[in-house]
C-alpha cells in the first residue's frame, strides 16, 4: 500500500471553475520553499512512522504547475535524501499531478516530465466536449478580489487544454483523465465521454460531485443519459479498448455490515501540508476547501502531527458514519463519500456524518450500469465471444476524489 | 433513555469532573429556571442531581429543591449525598466523596489516600490534567495503584469494603459504566440552557442543545464508539468532553484517556486476583488479561 502525501503548493489556479469545491482559492498562499523543505525532512526522519511500502508524492493546487519550480526543487531534494537517507521509499515513489493541463507544453513542465519521466504520473482534467468543458472550467477573472480570491469569468478554457493532450497521451499513453459531473452537466454526459475516447484517451474516471448540488429530476436525467452511453459504447465496441467509471460490475449490491465496514475514503491515511505548514488529513480539511466549517489541521511541521487527532480517522468505519437508509440499501456497494464533505455538510464538527446529497444519483447510475451490464453480456452471448472478453477485460481504476 | 437531570445552581457550583469551572462569578440559576427544571424533570421521569456553590442558598431554592427527590453534590465542608473535596485529609468516616486532583498532587497525596480509604465508603479521584497523562507516567501510575491496591486487599478480606473508583469499580462491573452524559443525563445551567453535561457549559456555553432533538445524538452512543463499543474497560468514564478536546470528537477517546483506563482496569484485575486468592468474590465478574493498553493499537484485531 502507497502513502499519499501532498503539497498544496499554491491555492492560485488560472481557472475558476464553478464546480469546484476549493471554494477559497487565491492568489496569497504559496508554499515557500523553506516550508516545502521542513516538511520533507520532517517526514524522511520518520522513517518509523512512515512504513507503507511505498508513496506517491502528490502536488495539487489550484493548478500545481504554476509552481513548477519550486516543485522541481521539491522532487530533486526528495530524491536526493530519500537516496541519502536509504529511505525505503527510494526505490517505491511516484510523483503524481492533478492538472488543467494549460501550461503542460511549458518548456519548464517539459523539462520536469523529462528529469522524472519514469517515476511519474500526471492527469490532465478535460471535461469533455468543449461546449460540457466550458460550462464549468472557465478562467477566472482577471484580478482577485479584495480578499485576493478568485472568481470566474465567461471565458472557457477548453480549447487551452485540448491542445494539449496529444502531446500528453503521447508521453503517457495509458493515462487517464478525470470528469465531474454536476447538475448542469447531465445533458452532456453520453456526447463527452465519447469525445474523450474519440481524443484517445482510453480511461475516463468520472463521478458526480458530492455536493448537495442535485436538482429535482436529475437522477432520471443522469440515468437516461448513462442509458444513452451504454447504447453507445456497446453498439461502437469501444468497451474492448476504452473504459468509463460508470460502469463497473462490483456496484450496486447490498452490503454485509461486518465484512464490508471498511471506510470509503482515505482520508487520514495520507497527508497534505499547505503553504503555512499546517498538515491535514488530506487536502479536502485545508480552509481553501471548506464552506462552512473550520480547517481540521492536525499538526504543522514544527511541532508534528498530533496523532490523537488522527484516532477518528483510523477507526472510522462504514456503519458507524452511515444513516440507517445506507445501512439497509440493497444497493449500497459503490456508493462513494468524500471525509471532507461530510465533514463540511454535517450538522455538528464530525466526520462521523456521512453525507447523503449523491444517494438518488447512486441508485440512478446503478440502474443504467445494470442496463449496461445485462445488454453487454447478451451482445457477447450472443456473439460467442464472452469468454474472450473476460479474460481481457480492461480494469478501471477504483478513484473517489 | 435520559435517566437523570444535572442542575447547576449556581455559576460557581462546584465542578466535580475532569473539567475546572472557570466562573469565578455568583449567578444563581433563576427560580423561574430552577421550578421550570424540576417540572422537566419530573415529567420525565429523571432523578435530579443539583450542584451547590460554597454559599447558602435563598430559603425559596431550597423549598423548590426539597419539592422533589433528588441528590445533592456539594463543595466540602458542606453537608449532601456526594461531598467535593478540597483535599483527601477532608474524607470523612463513611463519606462518598470526589477528590478532583492533577495528576502530580495524585502521587504526593499517596498516604493521604491510603488513609482515607481506611474510612470512607467511596471515594472517587477524578484527575484533571488527565490529558497531559504520558506513556513516561504508565510505570509509577501502575505501582501507586497496586500499593493502593494492596491496602484494599486487607480491608476487604477484613469484611471491609470501602471503594476506590480507580480500583474497585471495574471488578464490580460486568458491563460498561460510563458518563454517558447526553444520553442517559443532561445538565441544566444557571443560564437556563441544557447542555450535554457541565464541562461543555464551562468551555462552550454557545453549544447548548435541545434535550429532545441533540444534533447527531447517535455519536453520543456507545454503540458509535468504535474503539469504546469493543473495549472492556468498564469502569472507564469515556468522557465526552475529554474526548473532543483531544480527539476534537465526542466519539474518540484520546490515548490518555485509554492508557489511564487500561492501566486501572489491570490493576483492578490484579487486585480481584489476590482477594480472590483468599476468598471467594465477585464470581460473575471476569477481566481477561490482555496485551495492550490502548485499543488503538490493536483495532485492526477487533
Amino acid at each position: 500500500m502507497a502513502k499519499n502525501i501532498t503539497f498544496i503548493v499554491t491555492k492560485d489556479c488560472q481557472l475558476a471553475c464553478k464546480y469546484c469545491y476549493l471554494v477559497g482559492k487565491n492568489v496569497k498562499e504559496r508554499m515557500s520553499w523553506d516550508t516545502a523543505k521542513a516538511f520533507i525532512d520532517y517526514v524522511l526522519a520518520r522513517e518509523d512512522d512512515f512504513r507503507e511500502e511505498s508513496v506517491v508524492w502528490d502536488f495539487i493546487g489550484g493548478e500545481p504547475f504554476l509552481e513548477i519550480e519550486l516543485i522541481d526543487r521539491i522532487c530533486d531534494y526528495l530524491k536526493l535524501r530519500m537516496f541519502e537517507l536509504n529511505h525505503h521509499w527510494f526505490n517505491s515513489y511516484r510523483f503524481s499531478f492533478s492538472t488543467n493541463g494549460i501550461n503542460y507544453h511549458t518548456p519548464e513542465v517539459q523539462r520536469f516530465i523529462e528529469k522524472n519521466r519514469n517515476h511519474l504520473s500526471i492527469g490532465i482534467t478535460i471535461d469533455g466536449t468543449e461546449r460540457k468543458h466550458d460550462l464549468n472550467r472557465v478562467w477566472k477573472q482577471a484580478t482577485p478580489d479584495e480578499n485576493g480570491i478568485i472568481h470566474p469569468s465567461d471565458r472557457g478554457s477548453y480549447r487551452d487544454v485540448v491542445r494539449n493532450i496529444p502531446l500528453w497521451l503521447k508521453q503517457f499513453p495509458d493515462a487517464g483523465t478525470k470528469v465531474t459531473i454536476s447538475s448542469p452537466d447531465i445533458p452532456y454526459i453520453r456526447e463527452s465521454v465519447m469525445h474523450l475516447y474519440s481524443l484517445g484517451i482510453h480511461q475516463v474516471n468520472i463521478n458526480a460531485v458530492f455536493e448537495d448540488v442535485w436538482q429535482e429530476g436529475d437522477d432520471l436525467r443522469f440515468e437516461e443519459q448513462l442509458m444513452l452511453l451504454a447504447d453507445e459504447i456497446i453498439d461502437g465496441g469501444w468497451y474492448q479498448d476504452y473504459a468509463c467509471s460508470f460502469f463497473s460490475e462490483h456496484i450496486g449490491k447490498p452490503l454485509d455490515p461486518v465484512r464490508d465496514n471498511q471506510n470509503w475514503c482515505g482520508a487520514g491515511r495520507m497527508l497534505s501540508v499547505d503553504a503555512a505548514g499546517n498538515l491535514y488529513p488530506c487536502t479536502r480539511f485545508a480552509q481553501y476547501s471548506l464552506r462552512s466549517k473550520k480547517a481540521l489541521v492536525i499538526g504543522n511541521i514544527r511541532d508534528g502531527i498530533d496523532q490523537n487527532l488522527l484516532r477518528p480517522f483510523l477507526t472510522l468505519d462504514r456503519t458507524t458514519q452511515s444513516p440507517q437508509k445506507c445501512l439497509e440499501c440493497d444497493v449500497a456497494s459503490g456508493c462513494a463519500w468524500c471525509q471532507g464533505e461530510n465533514y463540511d455538510a454535517a450538522q455538528t464538527a464530525t466526520v462521523y456524518q456521512r453525507s447523503t446529497a449523491i444517494c438518488l444519483m447512486h441508485k440512478a447510475r446503478v440502474r443504467a450500469n445494470n442496463y449496461y451490464w445485462n445488454r453487454l453480456y447478451r451482445k457477447l452471448e450472443l456473439e460467442g465471444r464472452r469468454e474472450e472478453y473476460e479474460r481481457n477485460k480492461r480494469s478501471i481504476a477504483h478513484q473517489t476524489c | 433513555m435520559m435517566q437523570y437531570l444535572v442542575i447547576l445552581l449556581d455559576d460557581t457550583s462546584v465542578a466535580y469532573c475532569h473539567c475546572d469551572n472557570p466562573h469565578r462569578e455568583r449567578r444563581l440559576i433563576g427560580l423561574d429556571d430552577l421550578r421550570a427544571g424540576i417540572l422537566y424533570a419530573m415529567k420525565h421521569n429523571q432523578m435530579l442531581q443539583f450542584v451547590y456553590p460554597d454559599y447558602e442558598l435563598p430559603q425559596e431554592y431550597l423549598d423548590a429543591i426539597d419539592s422533589i427527590d433528588h441528590h445533592d453534590i456539594v463543595p466540602f465542608p458542606m453537608q449532601g449525598d456526594v461531598a467535593v473535596l478540597n483535599t483527601v485529609a477532608d474524607a470523612a468516616e463513611g463519606a462518598v466523596c470526589v477528590l478532583r486532583t492533577s495528576l502530580k498532587e495524585l502521587f504526593a497525596a499517596e498516604a493521604a489516600v491510603a488513609d482515607a480509604l481506611r474510612r470512607v465508603q467511596r471515594l472517587n479521584v477524578v484527575i484533571t490534567d488527565l490529558d497531559t497523562f504520558t506513556d513516561d507516567h504508565l510505570a509509577a501510575y501502575t505501582s501507586l495503584l497496586d500499593r493502593w491496591a494492596a491496602l484494599l486487599k486487607e480491608e476487604y478480606l477484613a469484611g471491609r469494603t470501602p471503594q476506590l473508583n480507580l480500583l474497585t469499580d471495574r471488578m464490580m462491573l460486568s458491563a460498561p459504566n460510563h458518563c454517558n452524559a447526553g444520553v442517559e443525563n443532561i445538565t441544566l445551567a444557571p443560564n437556563g440552557r441544557f447542555y450535554l453535561c457541565p464541562a461543555f457549559y464551562y468551555t462552550h456555553p454557545e453549544d447548548s442543545v435541545d434535550p429532545a432533538d441533540i444534533p447527531n445524538a447517535q455519536l453520543l452512543r456507545l454503540d458509535h464508539a468504535p474503539l469504546c463499543r469493543r473495549c472492556d474497560a468498564f469502569h472507564c468514564r469515556r468522557c465526552l468532553w475529554l474526548n473532543q478536546r483531544t480527539t476534537l470528537e465526542v466519539n474518540t477517546p484520546g490515548r490518555q484517556q485509554c492508557i489511564v483506563a487500561h492501566t486501572e482496569r489491570n490493576a483492578s484485575r490484579r487486585l480481584l486476583a489476590a482477594i480472590r486468592s483468599k476468598a471467594s468474590f465477585m464470581p460473575e465478574v471476569d477481566i481477561n488479561q490482555i496485551d495492550y493498553i490502548d485499543p488503538f493499537d490493536v483495532k485492526n484485531e477487533f
